[in-house]
Protein backbone atom coordinates (compact mmCIF):
# COMPACT_ATOMS: atom_id res chain seq x y z
CA UNK A 1 0.00 0.00 0.00
CA UNK A 2 1.43 3.64 -0.59
CA UNK A 3 1.91 5.98 1.48
CA UNK A 4 -0.11 8.72 1.93
CA UNK A 5 0.49 12.14 0.15
CA UNK A 6 -0.98 14.19 3.14
CA UNK A 7 -2.11 13.29 6.41
CA UNK A 8 -1.74 10.10 8.73
CA UNK A 9 -3.47 6.82 7.29
CA UNK A 10 -5.46 5.21 9.65
CA UNK A 11 -7.27 1.84 9.37
CA UNK A 12 -8.71 2.64 5.77
CA UNK A 13 -5.39 0.99 3.76
CA UNK A 14 -7.39 -1.19 1.56
CA UNK A 15 -9.96 1.70 0.89
CA UNK A 16 -7.23 3.54 -1.18
CA UNK A 17 -5.46 -0.56 -2.26
CA UNK A 18 -9.47 -0.71 -4.07
CA UNK A 19 -9.76 2.91 -5.31
CA UNK A 20 -6.31 2.69 -6.98
CA UNK A 21 -7.60 -0.23 -9.19
CA UNK A 22 -10.51 1.85 -9.85
CA UNK A 23 -13.24 -0.01 -7.21
CA UNK A 24 -14.65 0.98 -3.94
CA UNK A 25 -14.51 -1.28 -1.04
CA UNK A 26 -15.30 -0.43 2.26
CA UNK A 27 -15.42 -1.91 5.75
CA UNK A 28 -17.89 -3.72 8.29
CA UNK A 29 -17.65 -4.96 11.47
CA UNK A 30 -17.44 -8.54 11.45
CA UNK A 31 -19.20 -8.80 15.07
CA UNK A 32 -22.21 -6.40 14.68
CA UNK A 33 -22.59 -5.98 11.17
CA UNK A 34 -22.08 -1.85 11.84
CA UNK A 35 -20.73 -0.11 8.47
CA UNK A 36 -17.50 1.91 10.00
CA UNK A 37 -16.58 5.35 8.00
CA UNK A 38 -13.56 6.63 8.61
CA UNK A 39 -12.52 2.93 9.38
CA UNK A 40 -11.93 1.70 12.16
CA UNK A 41 -9.24 -1.11 13.85
CA UNK A 42 -12.16 -1.77 16.50
CA UNK A 43 -15.11 -1.83 16.56
CA UNK A 44 -16.50 0.82 19.30
CA UNK A 45 -19.95 -0.49 19.82
CA UNK A 46 -19.36 -4.25 19.90
CA UNK A 47 -15.81 -4.69 20.57
CA UNK A 48 -14.60 -6.85 17.30
CA UNK A 49 -11.45 -6.32 15.93
CA UNK A 50 -12.62 -8.29 12.65
CA UNK A 51 -13.97 -6.02 9.54
CA UNK A 52 -14.81 -7.73 6.01
CA UNK A 53 -14.20 -5.18 3.58
CA UNK A 54 -17.58 -5.27 1.07
CA UNK A 55 -17.13 -3.89 -2.45
CA UNK A 56 -19.51 -0.99 -2.60
CA UNK A 57 -20.97 0.32 -5.93
CA UNK A 58 -20.17 4.28 -6.98
CA UNK A 59 -23.96 5.17 -6.12
CA UNK A 60 -25.81 7.60 -4.51
CA UNK A 61 -27.28 11.09 -3.84
CA UNK A 62 -26.15 14.50 -3.22
CA UNK A 63 -26.19 15.13 0.71
CA UNK A 64 -24.49 18.64 0.50
CA UNK A 65 -22.03 20.55 -1.63
CA UNK A 66 -20.31 23.86 -2.32
CA UNK A 67 -18.80 25.31 -5.56
CA UNK A 68 -14.98 26.49 -5.07
CA UNK A 69 -13.85 30.06 -6.29
CA UNK A 70 -10.87 30.98 -4.38
CA UNK A 71 -7.81 29.70 -5.46
CA UNK A 72 -6.57 27.82 -2.42
CA UNK A 73 -2.98 27.02 -1.95
CA UNK A 74 -3.47 22.66 -2.10
CA UNK A 75 -6.24 22.63 -4.54
CA UNK A 76 -4.30 23.83 -8.19
CA UNK A 77 -5.44 20.27 -9.30
CA UNK A 78 -8.83 21.50 -10.27
CA UNK A 79 -10.14 24.72 -11.97
CA UNK A 80 -12.18 26.70 -10.70
CA UNK A 81 -14.71 27.22 -10.21
CA UNK A 82 -14.73 23.44 -9.56
CA UNK A 83 -17.88 21.41 -7.55
CA UNK A 84 -17.21 19.40 -4.28
CA UNK A 85 -20.07 17.20 -3.66
CA UNK A 86 -20.93 15.10 -0.55
CA UNK A 87 -22.33 11.65 -1.53
CA UNK A 88 -25.25 9.61 0.59
CA UNK A 89 -24.09 6.39 -1.17
CA UNK A 90 -26.85 4.16 -2.44
CA UNK A 91 -25.98 0.59 -0.74
CA UNK A 92 -24.60 1.78 2.35
CA UNK A 93 -24.84 3.98 5.11
CA UNK A 94 -21.83 5.78 4.19
CA UNK A 95 -20.91 9.32 2.79
CA UNK A 96 -17.99 9.89 0.18
CA UNK A 97 -16.30 13.22 -1.01
CA UNK A 98 -15.75 13.53 -4.72
CA UNK A 99 -15.75 16.34 -7.36
CA UNK A 100 -18.59 16.74 -10.02
CA UNK A 101 -17.69 16.32 -13.48
CA UNK A 102 -19.40 16.96 -16.53
CA UNK A 103 -23.04 19.37 -16.31
CA UNK A 104 -23.85 20.53 -12.75
CA UNK A 105 -27.25 22.18 -13.68
CA UNK A 106 -29.42 19.33 -12.14
CA UNK A 107 -27.08 20.33 -8.91
CA UNK A 108 -29.04 19.86 -6.14
CA UNK A 109 -28.99 18.61 -2.26
CA UNK A 110 -31.09 15.28 -2.89
CA UNK A 111 -29.77 14.74 -6.75
CA UNK A 112 -28.58 11.15 -7.73
CA UNK A 113 -24.94 11.00 -9.05
CA UNK A 114 -23.09 7.80 -10.33
CA UNK A 115 -19.12 8.18 -9.40
CA UNK A 116 -16.02 6.69 -10.64
CA UNK A 117 -12.54 6.53 -9.65
CA UNK A 118 -10.27 9.38 -11.26
CA UNK A 119 -6.82 10.85 -10.14
CA UNK A 120 -6.16 14.51 -7.92
CA UNK A 121 -3.22 16.17 -9.04
CA UNK A 122 -1.34 17.04 -5.88
CA UNK A 123 2.27 18.37 -5.64
CA UNK A 124 4.65 15.28 -7.41
CA UNK A 125 1.72 12.73 -6.07
CA UNK A 126 -1.67 11.83 -8.46
CA UNK A 127 -4.15 11.03 -5.46
CA UNK A 128 -6.65 8.49 -6.30
CA UNK A 129 -10.36 10.36 -5.82
CA UNK A 130 -13.86 10.16 -6.49
CA UNK A 131 -15.18 11.83 -9.58
CA UNK A 132 -19.39 11.76 -9.69
CA UNK A 133 -21.95 12.93 -12.57
CA UNK A 134 -25.25 14.12 -12.14
CA UNK A 135 -27.68 12.05 -13.57
CA UNK A 136 -29.66 14.08 -16.69
CA UNK B 1 -16.73 15.32 47.19
CA UNK B 2 -16.49 17.23 44.14
CA UNK B 3 -14.59 20.48 43.80
CA UNK B 4 -16.78 23.26 42.13
CA UNK B 5 -15.00 25.31 39.11
CA UNK B 6 -18.03 27.10 39.30
CA UNK B 7 -17.36 30.99 40.64
CA UNK B 8 -14.43 29.67 42.30
CA UNK B 9 -11.98 31.23 39.97
CA UNK B 10 -11.54 34.77 37.95
CA UNK B 11 -10.05 36.71 35.38
CA UNK B 12 -8.23 39.54 37.13
CA UNK B 13 -6.15 41.00 34.25
CA UNK B 14 -6.71 41.56 30.24
CA UNK B 15 -3.46 41.90 27.73
CA UNK B 16 -4.48 42.47 24.05
CA UNK B 17 -1.55 43.51 21.41
CA UNK B 18 -3.61 43.65 17.66
CA UNK B 19 -1.56 44.72 14.02
CA UNK B 20 -2.37 44.29 10.41
CA UNK B 21 -1.42 40.77 9.21
CA UNK B 22 2.22 40.47 8.17
CA UNK B 23 3.13 43.89 10.42
CA UNK B 24 3.67 42.97 13.95
CA UNK B 25 6.70 44.66 15.33
CA UNK B 26 8.54 41.55 16.98
CA UNK B 27 8.36 38.26 16.33
CA UNK B 28 5.69 35.82 17.51
CA UNK B 29 7.35 35.41 21.02
CA UNK B 30 8.25 38.73 21.07
CA UNK B 31 4.20 40.14 21.04
CA UNK B 32 3.37 37.65 23.06
CA UNK B 33 5.41 38.74 26.19
CA UNK B 34 4.60 41.91 25.81
CA UNK B 35 0.83 40.76 25.58
CA UNK B 36 1.04 38.90 29.11
CA UNK B 37 3.13 41.72 30.88
CA UNK B 38 -0.22 44.15 29.98
CA UNK B 39 -2.18 41.41 31.07
CA UNK B 40 -0.38 41.37 34.71
CA UNK B 41 -0.13 45.18 34.77
CA UNK B 42 -3.76 45.45 34.15
CA UNK B 43 -4.24 43.34 37.59
CA UNK B 44 -1.42 44.92 39.48
CA UNK B 45 0.37 41.71 39.41
CA UNK B 46 4.08 40.53 39.15
CA UNK B 47 4.69 38.61 35.92
CA UNK B 48 7.03 36.73 37.74
CA UNK B 49 4.55 35.04 40.26
CA UNK B 50 2.51 33.90 36.74
CA UNK B 51 3.09 30.07 37.50
CA UNK B 52 1.15 28.69 34.66
CA UNK B 53 -0.14 28.63 30.96
CA UNK B 54 -2.62 27.32 28.71
CA UNK B 55 -3.22 27.97 25.23
CA UNK B 56 -5.09 26.08 22.24
CA UNK B 57 -5.16 25.58 18.88
CA UNK B 58 -1.65 24.58 18.06
CA UNK B 59 0.00 26.93 19.68
CA UNK B 60 3.91 27.18 19.13
CA UNK B 61 4.88 29.34 21.96
CA UNK B 62 6.04 26.48 24.72
CA UNK B 63 5.41 28.06 27.79
CA UNK B 64 9.05 27.31 29.49
CA UNK B 65 10.54 29.40 26.88
CA UNK B 66 8.59 32.74 27.97
CA UNK B 67 9.53 32.09 31.89
CA UNK B 68 13.24 34.15 30.94
CA UNK B 69 11.33 36.80 29.77
CA UNK B 70 9.10 36.95 32.57
CA UNK B 71 11.35 36.23 34.47
CA UNK B 72 9.38 33.07 36.09
CA UNK B 73 9.94 31.85 39.27
CA UNK B 74 8.29 28.28 39.48
CA UNK B 75 6.35 27.15 35.96
CA UNK B 76 3.83 24.93 37.78
CA UNK B 77 1.41 24.01 35.43
CA UNK B 78 1.33 24.09 31.63
CA UNK B 79 -1.07 23.00 28.89
CA UNK B 80 -3.35 23.04 26.01
CA UNK B 81 -6.66 22.00 24.60
CA UNK B 82 -6.44 19.56 21.70
CA UNK B 83 -7.74 20.90 18.50
CA UNK B 84 -6.49 22.80 15.20
CA UNK B 85 -8.84 25.48 15.19
CA UNK B 86 -10.65 27.80 18.07
CA UNK B 87 -12.80 25.09 19.21
CA UNK B 88 -10.84 24.75 22.39
CA UNK B 89 -10.23 28.44 23.43
CA UNK B 90 -12.83 28.79 26.07
CA UNK B 91 -11.71 24.91 27.48
CA UNK B 92 -8.35 26.32 28.10
CA UNK B 93 -10.09 28.56 30.59
CA UNK B 94 -11.40 24.85 32.26
CA UNK B 95 -7.37 23.95 32.27
CA UNK B 96 -6.77 26.78 34.03
CA UNK B 97 -9.81 26.62 36.55
CA UNK B 98 -8.58 23.30 37.06
CA UNK B 99 -5.53 23.75 38.30
CA UNK B 100 -6.03 26.79 40.62
CA UNK B 101 -8.90 24.57 41.92
CA UNK B 102 -6.52 21.92 42.91
CA UNK B 103 -4.07 23.64 43.79
CA UNK B 104 -1.53 23.05 41.29
CA UNK B 105 -0.63 26.48 40.36
CA UNK B 106 -2.22 29.72 41.20
CA UNK B 107 -1.76 32.55 38.90
CA UNK B 108 -2.51 30.78 34.98
CA UNK B 109 -2.40 32.85 31.89
CA UNK B 110 -4.56 31.85 28.93
CA UNK B 111 -2.55 33.41 25.84
CA UNK B 112 -2.92 32.86 22.12
CA UNK B 113 -0.63 34.51 19.72
CA UNK B 114 -0.08 34.49 16.27
CA UNK B 115 2.43 36.46 14.04
CA UNK B 116 2.32 35.09 10.17
CA UNK B 117 6.02 35.60 9.78
CA UNK B 118 6.51 32.73 12.64
CA UNK B 119 3.51 30.93 12.13
CA UNK B 120 2.51 31.59 8.89
CA UNK B 121 -1.31 31.76 7.56
CA UNK B 122 -3.44 30.29 10.34
CA UNK B 123 -6.19 28.88 7.91
CA UNK B 124 -2.96 27.15 6.34
CA UNK B 125 -1.98 25.71 9.74
CA UNK B 126 -5.42 24.69 10.91
CA UNK B 127 -5.97 22.85 7.80
CA UNK B 128 -2.66 21.04 8.12
CA UNK B 129 -3.83 19.72 10.68
CA UNK B 130 -6.77 17.75 9.55
CA UNK B 131 -5.83 17.39 6.15
CA UNK B 132 -5.55 14.22 4.55
CA UNK B 133 -6.24 12.16 1.15
CA UNK B 134 -10.01 12.07 1.65
CA UNK B 135 -9.62 15.60 1.44
CA UNK B 136 -7.07 16.83 -0.83
CA UNK B 137 -8.29 14.62 -3.75
CA UNK B 138 -11.44 16.18 -3.67
CA UNK B 139 -9.99 19.63 -3.59
CA UNK B 140 -11.04 20.72 -0.09
CA UNK B 141 -8.17 22.40 1.11
CA UNK B 142 -9.43 24.81 3.65
CA UNK B 143 -11.27 25.16 6.57
CA UNK B 144 -13.84 27.74 4.24
CA UNK B 145 -14.69 25.07 2.02
CA UNK B 146 -15.43 22.43 5.00
CA UNK B 147 -17.71 25.02 6.56
CA UNK B 148 -19.55 25.84 3.62
CA UNK B 149 -20.85 22.73 2.34
CA UNK B 150 -22.22 22.35 6.25
CA UNK B 151 -23.95 25.87 5.61
CA UNK B 152 -25.19 24.97 2.61
CA UNK B 153 -27.80 22.23 4.15
CA UNK B 154 -27.91 24.33 7.22
CA UNK B 155 -29.56 26.63 4.75
CA UNK B 156 -30.86 24.01 2.00
CA UNK B 157 -32.05 21.05 4.00
CA UNK B 158 -32.89 22.66 7.41
CA UNK B 159 -35.01 25.86 5.96
CA UNK B 160 -32.16 28.42 7.82
CA UNK B 161 -32.59 31.43 6.08
CA UNK B 162 -29.70 33.15 4.56
CA UNK B 163 -30.46 36.10 5.55
CA UNK B 164 -29.49 35.76 9.19
CA UNK B 165 -26.10 35.53 7.98
CA UNK B 166 -26.21 39.06 6.71
CA UNK B 167 -27.74 40.58 10.06
CA UNK B 168 -24.63 38.98 12.05
CA UNK B 169 -21.87 40.63 10.41
CA UNK B 170 -23.58 43.34 10.13
CA UNK B 171 -24.19 43.65 13.98
CA UNK B 172 -20.25 42.94 14.30
CA UNK B 173 -19.27 45.93 11.90
CA UNK B 174 -21.78 48.00 13.65
CA UNK B 175 -19.56 47.30 16.91
CA UNK B 176 -16.34 47.22 15.11
CA UNK B 177 -17.01 50.51 13.44
CA UNK B 178 -17.53 52.07 16.69
CA UNK B 179 -13.95 50.12 18.77
CA UNK B 180 -11.04 52.13 17.99
CA UNK B 181 -9.18 49.16 18.24
CA UNK B 182 -10.83 47.40 15.65
CA UNK B 183 -10.14 46.69 11.44
CA UNK B 184 -13.16 47.92 11.05
CA UNK B 185 -13.17 51.08 12.83
CA UNK B 186 -15.19 54.04 11.61
CA UNK B 187 -16.27 51.54 8.37
CA UNK B 188 -20.00 50.01 8.82
CA UNK B 189 -20.41 46.92 6.75
CA UNK B 190 -21.85 48.03 3.19
CA UNK B 191 -24.23 45.50 2.35
CA UNK B 192 -24.15 45.78 -1.28
CA UNK B 193 -20.41 44.73 -0.88
CA UNK B 194 -21.40 42.13 1.16
CA UNK B 195 -23.89 40.92 -1.23
CA UNK B 196 -21.58 41.45 -4.15
CA UNK B 197 -18.44 40.06 -2.96
CA UNK B 198 -16.47 37.62 -4.76
CA UNK B 199 -17.43 34.04 -4.06
CA UNK B 200 -14.80 32.08 -1.20
CA UNK B 201 -17.20 28.78 -1.82
CA UNK B 202 -20.92 29.26 -2.15
CA UNK B 203 -22.74 30.05 0.10
CA UNK B 204 -19.90 32.08 1.35
CA UNK B 205 -18.28 35.30 0.12
CA UNK B 206 -15.83 37.29 1.33
CA UNK B 207 -16.95 38.58 4.10
CA UNK B 208 -18.78 35.18 5.33
CA UNK B 209 -15.31 34.62 6.64
CA UNK B 210 -13.07 35.44 9.32
CA UNK B 211 -10.06 37.52 8.83
CA UNK B 212 -6.36 37.01 10.23
CA UNK B 213 -4.07 39.33 12.02
CA UNK B 214 -0.84 39.46 13.71
CA UNK B 215 -0.99 39.67 17.33
CA UNK B 216 -1.41 38.00 20.87
CA UNK B 217 -3.74 37.89 23.76
CA UNK B 218 -3.56 37.10 27.86
CA UNK B 219 -5.80 36.68 30.17
CA UNK B 220 -4.93 36.17 33.96
CA UNK B 221 -6.87 33.38 35.83
CA UNK B 222 -6.11 33.35 40.16
CA UNK B 223 -8.66 32.12 42.24
CA UNK B 224 -11.56 34.64 43.06
CA UNK B 225 -10.62 35.03 46.95
CA UNK B 226 -6.98 36.88 45.43
CA UNK B 227 -8.62 38.53 42.44
CA UNK B 228 -10.66 40.33 45.45
CA UNK B 229 -7.06 42.23 46.18
CA UNK B 230 -5.76 43.10 42.50
CA UNK B 231 -6.31 45.87 40.78
CA UNK B 232 -9.68 45.63 38.46
CA UNK B 233 -12.76 44.17 39.63
CA UNK B 234 -12.87 40.49 38.98
CA UNK B 235 -14.28 39.06 36.19
CA UNK B 236 -15.14 35.28 37.51
CA UNK B 237 -15.75 31.78 35.43
CA UNK B 238 -18.86 30.80 36.10
CA UNK B 239 -18.71 27.83 34.28
CA UNK B 240 -16.74 25.65 31.28
CA UNK B 241 -17.52 22.73 29.03
CA UNK B 242 -15.77 21.02 26.03
CA UNK B 243 -15.41 18.17 24.37
CA UNK B 244 -17.65 16.20 21.27
CA UNK B 245 -20.40 14.09 21.41
CA UNK B 246 -20.84 10.28 19.63
CA UNK B 247 -21.43 11.18 16.18
CA UNK B 248 -19.10 14.40 15.98
CA UNK B 249 -15.80 14.69 15.11
CA UNK B 250 -12.87 14.50 11.92
CA UNK B 251 -15.10 11.72 10.98
CA UNK B 252 -14.48 12.60 7.20
CA UNK B 253 -17.74 14.70 7.34
CA UNK B 254 -19.74 11.48 8.57
CA UNK B 255 -21.29 13.15 11.56
CA UNK B 256 -24.19 12.24 12.71
CA UNK B 257 -27.14 12.94 10.12
CA UNK B 258 -28.70 15.64 12.41
CA UNK B 259 -25.45 16.91 14.12
CA UNK B 260 -23.96 17.59 10.68
CA UNK B 261 -25.02 21.48 10.17
CA UNK B 262 -24.54 22.25 13.74
CA UNK B 263 -21.38 24.12 15.18
CA UNK B 264 -21.02 20.76 17.35
CA UNK B 265 -22.04 22.49 20.74
CA UNK B 266 -25.54 20.53 21.88
CA UNK B 267 -22.98 18.50 24.53
CA UNK B 268 -21.04 21.28 25.48
CA UNK B 269 -24.43 23.64 26.06
CA UNK B 270 -25.91 20.60 28.13
CA UNK B 271 -23.35 20.61 30.32
CA UNK B 272 -22.83 24.36 30.57
CA UNK B 273 -26.43 24.73 31.80
CA UNK B 274 -25.96 22.08 33.75
CA UNK B 275 -23.08 22.90 35.66
CA UNK B 276 -24.27 26.90 35.83
CA UNK B 277 -27.79 26.31 36.47
CA UNK B 278 -28.62 29.17 34.22
CA UNK B 279 -30.54 28.96 30.51
CA UNK B 280 -29.80 31.29 27.12
CA UNK B 281 -32.51 33.54 28.86
CA UNK B 282 -29.60 34.27 31.80
CA UNK B 283 -26.91 35.80 29.33
CA UNK B 284 -27.04 39.42 28.78
CA UNK B 285 -24.01 39.26 26.32
CA UNK B 286 -21.84 36.45 23.51
CA UNK B 287 -19.10 36.60 22.20
CA UNK B 288 -19.31 34.84 19.66
CA UNK B 289 -16.74 32.90 17.78
CA UNK B 290 -16.97 33.13 13.86
CA UNK B 291 -14.79 31.78 11.75
CA UNK B 292 -17.61 31.80 9.06
CA UNK B 293 -21.17 33.25 9.21
CA UNK B 294 -23.30 30.34 9.09
CA UNK B 295 -21.16 28.26 11.63
CA UNK B 296 -21.83 31.76 14.05
CA UNK B 297 -25.33 31.33 13.76
CA UNK B 298 -25.32 27.16 13.92
CA UNK B 299 -23.43 28.05 17.63
CA UNK B 300 -26.30 30.48 18.50
CA UNK B 301 -28.94 27.42 17.61
CA UNK B 302 -27.05 24.90 19.34
CA UNK B 303 -26.60 26.96 22.85
CA UNK B 304 -30.41 27.55 22.48
CA UNK B 305 -30.77 31.03 21.92
CA UNK B 306 -32.78 29.85 19.17
CA UNK B 307 -34.09 26.86 17.04
CA UNK B 308 -34.05 26.59 13.15
CA UNK B 309 -37.44 27.51 13.29
CA UNK B 310 -37.14 30.08 14.92
CA UNK B 311 -33.44 31.65 13.88
CA UNK B 312 -34.71 34.94 11.69
CA UNK B 313 -36.82 36.23 14.94
CA UNK B 314 -33.73 35.75 17.45
CA UNK B 315 -30.89 36.90 14.55
CA UNK B 316 -31.63 40.27 13.70
CA UNK B 317 -29.59 43.22 13.25
CA UNK B 318 -31.33 45.25 15.88
CA UNK B 319 -31.39 42.35 18.74
CA UNK B 320 -27.93 41.33 18.10
CA UNK B 321 -26.59 45.29 18.70
CA UNK B 322 -25.33 47.02 21.95
CA UNK B 323 -27.09 48.81 24.31
CA UNK B 324 -30.84 48.73 22.96
CA UNK B 325 -30.71 44.51 21.24
CA UNK B 326 -31.58 41.75 23.75
CA UNK B 327 -28.77 39.52 23.13
CA UNK B 328 -25.73 41.65 22.40
CA UNK B 329 -23.06 39.59 20.07
CA UNK B 330 -19.27 40.78 19.48
CA UNK B 331 -19.23 44.03 21.36
CA UNK B 332 -15.62 44.15 19.92
CA UNK B 333 -16.73 43.93 16.39
CA UNK B 334 -15.93 39.80 17.09
CA UNK B 335 -13.46 38.15 14.46
CA UNK B 336 -15.67 39.65 11.35
CA UNK B 337 -14.70 43.21 12.12
CA UNK B 338 -12.14 43.86 15.59
CA UNK B 339 -9.97 41.22 14.31
CA UNK B 340 -8.76 37.64 14.68
CA UNK B 341 -5.92 36.55 16.78
CA UNK B 342 -7.79 33.14 16.69
CA UNK B 343 -10.57 34.60 18.97
CA UNK B 344 -8.85 35.45 21.72
CA UNK B 345 -9.67 38.58 22.02
CA UNK B 346 -13.29 37.52 22.29
CA UNK B 347 -12.36 35.91 25.64
CA UNK B 348 -10.68 39.50 26.46
CA UNK B 349 -13.60 41.38 25.14
CA UNK B 350 -16.11 39.09 27.65
CA UNK B 351 -13.76 40.73 30.68
CA UNK B 352 -14.05 44.20 29.31
CA UNK B 353 -17.47 44.19 28.58
CA UNK B 354 -18.07 42.71 32.06
CA UNK B 355 -16.27 45.02 33.43
CA UNK B 356 -18.05 48.39 31.68
CA UNK B 357 -14.43 48.84 29.24
CA UNK B 358 -16.39 47.73 26.02
CA UNK B 359 -16.30 50.33 23.15
CA UNK B 360 -19.77 49.09 22.71
CA UNK B 361 -21.08 48.79 26.86
CA UNK B 362 -23.79 46.37 27.32
CA UNK B 363 -25.59 48.34 30.68
CA UNK B 364 -25.53 46.20 33.87
CA UNK B 365 -24.40 43.24 32.17
CA UNK B 366 -23.47 40.68 34.52
CA UNK B 367 -22.95 37.38 32.25
CA UNK B 368 -20.97 36.71 29.19
CA UNK B 369 -21.21 33.64 27.13
CA UNK B 370 -17.46 32.83 25.31
CA UNK B 371 -18.89 30.26 22.79
CA UNK B 372 -15.56 28.87 20.90
CA UNK B 373 -14.87 28.07 17.54
CA UNK B 374 -17.65 26.68 15.82
CA UNK B 375 -17.47 23.24 14.07
CA UNK B 376 -14.09 22.40 15.43
CA UNK B 377 -13.77 18.61 16.01
CA UNK B 378 -13.38 19.92 19.71
CA UNK B 379 -15.24 22.68 21.04
CA UNK B 380 -15.60 24.62 24.34
CA UNK B 381 -17.94 27.43 25.88
CA UNK B 382 -17.65 29.31 29.20
CA UNK B 383 -19.43 31.63 31.08
CA UNK B 384 -18.07 34.63 32.75
CA UNK B 385 -19.75 36.37 35.82
CA UNK B 386 -19.52 40.43 36.29
CA UNK B 387 -18.34 41.10 40.32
Amino acid sequence: MPAPVTGQLGAEGRYWDALAEGRLELPRCAGCGRWHWPAVWRCGDCGSWEHGWTATRLAGSVFSWTRTWHRFGGAEGFETPFVTVLVTLADAPVRLLGVVEGDDTALRIGATVLGRVGRTPFGEAAIPAIRWSLAA
Amino acid sequence: MTASLSGATAVAGVGYRQYRRGTAPAPERGVLVRAIVDACEDAGFDPADVDGFVSYGDDKNEPVRLAPDLGTKDLAWSGMVWGGGGGGIAGAFGLAAAAIVTGQATAVVVFRALVEGNSGRLSAAVMAHHLNDHMAGVGMVAPAQVCAMRAQRLFDHHGVPRSVCEDLVRASYHHGARNPEAVAYGRELDLSDFRTARWIAEPFRLFDCSRENDGAGALLLVSAERARDLRKPPVSLLGVAQGAEKGWGDLLENDDIDLYPTAGFRPIARRLWAQTGLTPADIDVVQLYENFSAQGVASLIDHGFCTYESVAEVVRFENLIAPSGKLPINTSGGNFAHGFVHGIGLAVEAVRCLRGESANPVPGAKTCLLAGGPGAPTVSSAVFGAA
